[in-house]
């Protein structure tokens, strides 16, 4: 009996430690995290306090570090290589397990800590290629002395700060998840520039595009979907002189394929293997968009030309971007960075200043495949077999066996899904296509901000940004010699009218890419008359400008309401572009309501359809938080948008891709008999004022479904809910519920979980001054009063004056500590 | 009390020179085994040193800047407060304790050897 209970309570005691010692799913290991003396307890704010004197292996002289009271690091060293390390040590002790968590995800390695839930996701990546792209950069990057160095020392700073952490100072979310840190490498800082490329360069819809002319004919689609869209304002302004002639045979197929594929063979996987994150899509989402626009000093009160951005990507915690100041003889700049990078890739310096939008040009494609037989060995090329390589992936999973892919490799690129799969969730990808992303080929972005970052002139930046390959941005500039100037900047395939809006044939050669656009015929232009540049994701130029670029640009609304703000501005002042960032006015329901009001007269059925009217005739159009009437005409264009388009599929389409905004727009004003506008399930031949109505009952219909009977439920910013998400999704690390102005299409684009990441005004006077903010903070430590400090000031659109110093022993009244570094003796 | 205490004072110095959590588990045991005068008193000694341990612990570096990083996990367990961290902090100790103890004095019975303890 005895035994017996011995037995029992022995075998009971070892099932509470194994409990408590392991992961279960994803509930954490209890014994473990819970434990004050190593667990979370551990993690709280003493890791704000500031070292003051740190001994880090690998620096060859001292390095200062002034932290002023918004946690920012100012870094002074006295070489290049010390800088980087020094960047390195700095960003791993604010942001370490971000940085891991997203060279893990975008590697397809993310099973190693999530388990097998994410093996789907990973095997996305891997099949995408985004390693193999990053391995295929880091070895340009590394025959550069320049950025081999600056990666080598950032490497070397990362993992001199992974060395120093015991358990108990290891950020929290290696705690709850179960895994330690692996050595940073080259690598992974390559990695994080192919997923923002993957961001901001992959999007897609050719698979949709071409079921869509298959069944609507191209006439059809062209129309719906123009390459010269109505309303939409270029970012190049119209009459804009380009002194080159465009491509002499803009159809040519030429034998070798000219950049028909990617250099070399696909990599053996003995290259260094990068890590592998967990699968929160934060590579994707919709409504990726930014701001970005500067004026010249004949528009403004100083005289001086001031540059804004606002760059928007998924809101998380931790932010995307860190803060810093850099300087070290030749350089000394001010800006965000990537935790991951060394360098300041948006800000500015004492000459110049620099911002970013996405480009949305189109640089993938996919090519149908004609495989010999089913080894997939061969695929058809030209008339003749050519031999595919492969690429063996393996994807270790946490408690489960190690998956074993088999990526195939045409000259084009990898096959990302077979027709027996089941789609991705990412992404469209057509059965059995090669694709060819111009992300995969070597470059070397690094070397680009390098230059970029010690830019004293105009020049100096066209110089630098010869080198920025992909993802091809709008990249405004502002000098203090007076110059502004936009890039529509980046590595284009050279390619016919309308080349890659649809699947291609991976066997015709004259389908390959035929080369790229000239880095000098990239459309730029620089102090035009009207005395300011803007960008915002729209269409880079128009018909004049001799290359075709792409046609998936961003609709009309924020391009067209910066120019309208801009052309009216006189003595215009920071504080004006302060206000003018966090700008709400809807310029698409300004088009259109009045209008649609004049349909909907005396047609309210209700008491909620009376509110919901009177509420949208006195709105002034404003995407504020506390109103009601952002809400209803949200719902009532989404609904309108689906009774005008979604019954005009055909055939075997799957969903009706959407046209731009601004055509529906065009219809309602221009056209309101339009066949488009005709419901095609009902004998009758409807026109807008049918169709209007009959989204009016439904919308204002949902949101009573949704909200209940309008009142203060139907608000904006509660309808909208912004939150930030933690990276990993642990419940109770991000924050939920925040009610914000704006709105997607606004210039002050804050949505649900997309809006403005880093907010930046820039005047290039005789001392530059800037101001910034992002939502976020600074430390990705949850427990820090720094993880989420920036939110507020970022929410109400109060940016913070930055700190940008001459020295490190300047003095200045925002400081909050010093940190000397030195290297080991 | 007093094994209470001295298993409390040499969990807390183990923990505190090694990155381990089991120790409070170890101890546990190790008094079960060892000196212990009944199941029951193994187990409330088990669950009183490990227990009491992590409250003061958890209590000590809530005060001492935890209240975010606690409220934060709090937010992941669905709780309310971050307070409440403390109480289950302990609670999992006290239990892991609770049952190391017991499991010490039933092996230690089975094996038919008498304890060397004192009343405690």
């Amino acid at each position: 009996m005895k035994t017996v209970r011995a037995v029992v309570s022995l075998l009971l005691a070892g099932l509470v430690f194994w409990a408590l010692d392991n992961r279960h799913g994803t509930f954490p290991a209890l014994g473990r995290l819970l434990d004050p003396f190593t667990g979370f307890w551990q993690n709280g704010s003493r890791v704000d306090r500031i070292p003051r004197k740190l001994v880090i292996p690998g620096l060859r002289d001292e390095v200062r570090v002034v932290w002023d009271d918004r946690r920012v690091p100012h870094i002074f060293a006295g070489s290049d290589h010390d800088l980087y390390l020094a960047q390195g040590w700095v960003a791993a002790s604010l942001r370490l397990w971000q940085m891991e968590f997203q060279a893990l995800y975008t590697a397809g390695r993310i099973s190693e800590v999530v388990g097998p839930l994410a093996v789907p996701q990973d095997i996305f990546n891997r099949r995408f290629g985004l390693a193999w792209a990053a391995e295929n950069s880091l070895r340009t990057m590394r025959e550069d002395p320049r950025t081999r160095e600056a990666l080598e020392a950032f490497t070397a700073g990362v993992n001199a700060y992974i060395r120093c952490l015991g358990r108990r100072r290891l950020p929290v979310e290696y705690k709850i998840l179960d895994h330690r840190p692996e050595p940073w490498t080259d690598l992974k800082c390559a990695l994080l520039l192919k997923a923002m490329s993957y961001t901001l360069a992959s999007g897609n819809r050719d698979a949709a595009m071409t079921a869509a002319r298959d069944a609507l004919g191209e006439a059809t689609v062209d129309r719906l979907f123009p390459f010269f869209p109505p309303l939409v304002e270029p970012v190049i302004p119209p009459g804009t002189a380009f002194e080159f002639e465009g491509p002499a045979s803009p159809a040519g197929g030429s034998e070798a394929g000219g950049t028909g594929g990617t250099d070399g063979e696909p990599p053996a996987s003995g290259l260094p293997k990068p890590p592998d994150l967990l699968s929160s899509g934060f590579l994707r989402g919709p409504g990726v968009g930014s701001n970005n626009w500067a004026v010249a000093g004949k528009r403004t009160r100083g005289g001086f030309p001031i540059l804004c951005n606002d760059m928007h990507l998924e809101l998380a915690l931790p932010a995307i971007w860190y803060e810093v100041q850099l300087a070290a003889p030749g350089v000394n700049v001010r800006g965000v960075a990537f935790p991951s990078v060394p360098q300041v890739v948006a800000g500015y310096n004492e000459n110049v200043a620099w911002g970013f939008t996405n480009g949305g040009s189109d640089v993938l494609d996919w090519y149908t495949v004609t495989f010999k037989d089913d080894t997939r060995a061969e695929y058809l090329y030209g008339g003749q077999w050519r031999k595919t390589t492969a690429r063996e992936e393996r994807i270790a999973v946490r408690g489960g066996r190690t998956v074993v892919d088999r990526v195939v490799h045409t000259h084009h690129g990898p096959v990302v899904r077979w027709a027996d799969e089941p789609p991705f969730p990412d992404m469209d990808v057509p059965a059995g296509a090669a694709l060819r992303w111009a992300a995969h080929d070597p470059s070397n972005e690094i070397a680009s901000i390098y230059a970029l970052n010690r830019a004293r002139s105009y020049e100096d930046c066209v110089e630098a940004l010869g080198m920025w390959d992909c993802p091809g941005q709008n990249i405004v500039f502002a000098g203090r010699d007076g110059t502004i100037a936009i890039r529509h900047n980046g590595k284009f395939p050279l390619r016919r009218k309308g080349q890659g809006r649809y699947v291609l044939d991976g066997s015709d050669p004259a389908d390959d890419w035929q080369g790229w656009v000239p880095y000098e015929h990239v459309p730029a232009v620089k102090d035009p008359d009207r005395g300011f540049v803007s960008s915002a994701n729209q269409l880079y130029a128009g018909p004049e400008y001799p290359y075709y670029l792409g046609w998936d640009y961003a609709p009309f609304e924020r391009g067209a309401r910066i120019n309208e703000i801009l052309a009216k501005a006189r003595d215009v002042t920071p504080e004006d572009m302060v206000r003018m960032h966090t700008d709400v006015l809807d310029i698409r329901a300004r088009a259109v309501l009045p209008r649609l009001l004049e349909l909907l007269e005396g047609k309210a059925a209700g008491g909620a359809e009376e509110k919901c009217f009177e509420e949208l005739q006195a709105w002034n159009f404003e995407a504020r938080a506390a109103s009601m009437a952002p809400t209803v005409f949200r719902e009532l264009w989404a609904e309108l948008d689906r009774a005008t388009w979604s019954d005009e599929k055909k055939g075997d389409m799957g969903r009706m891709p959407r046209p731009a905004s601004e055509i529906l727009v065009d219809l309602v004003l221009n056209d309101p008999g339009s066949e488009f506008f005709d419901d095609r399930s009902t004998p009758e031949r409807e026109a807008l004022a049918e169709i209007a109505e009959r989204a009016w009952r439904t919308a204002v219909g949902n949101l009573e479904k949704s909200w209940g009977p309008p009142g203060p439920s139907w608000k904006w910013g509660k309808v909208k809910g912004t939150r930030l998400g933690h990276l990993a999704r642990i419940p109770g690390f991000g924050l939920e519920g925040l009610e914000v102005d704006g709105a997607g299409h606004v210039i002050n684009a804050i949505e649900r979980a997309w809006a403005p990441s880093w907010r930046m005004v820039v005047e290039l006077g005789s001392e530059v001054r800037a101001w910034g903010s992002y939502p976020g903070g600074q430390s990705g430590h949850p427990g820090s009063r720094f993880y989420d400090s920036f939110v507020d000031g970022w929410a109400a659109g109060r940016p913070a004056k930055l700190v940008f110093l001459k020295s490190a022993d300047e003095p200045h009244p925002a400081l909050a500590g010093r940190t000397v570094m030195r290297g080991a003796r | 009390m007093i094994a209470v205490a001295v298993c409390l004072l040499v969990m807390l110095a183990l923990q505190v020179l090694t990155p381990f959590w089991w120790w409070i588990m170890i101890v546990a045991f190790a008094h079960g085994a060892a000196v212990a005068k009944s199941g029951r008193n193994a187990f409330r000694t088990g669950f009183g040193a490990a227990g009491l341990l992590w409250l003061g612990a958890g209590l000590y570096f809530l005060l001492a800047g935890g209240r975010p990083i606690a409220g934060r996990m709090a937010g992941m367990f669905g709780l309310g407060s971050p307070w409440l961290m403390v109480p289950v902090t302990a609670l999992v100790a006290g239990l892991a304790g609770a049952v190391a103890g017991y499991a010490g004095y039933a092996v230690r019975d089975a094996l038919g050897k008498r304890g060397s303890g004192r009343k405690s």
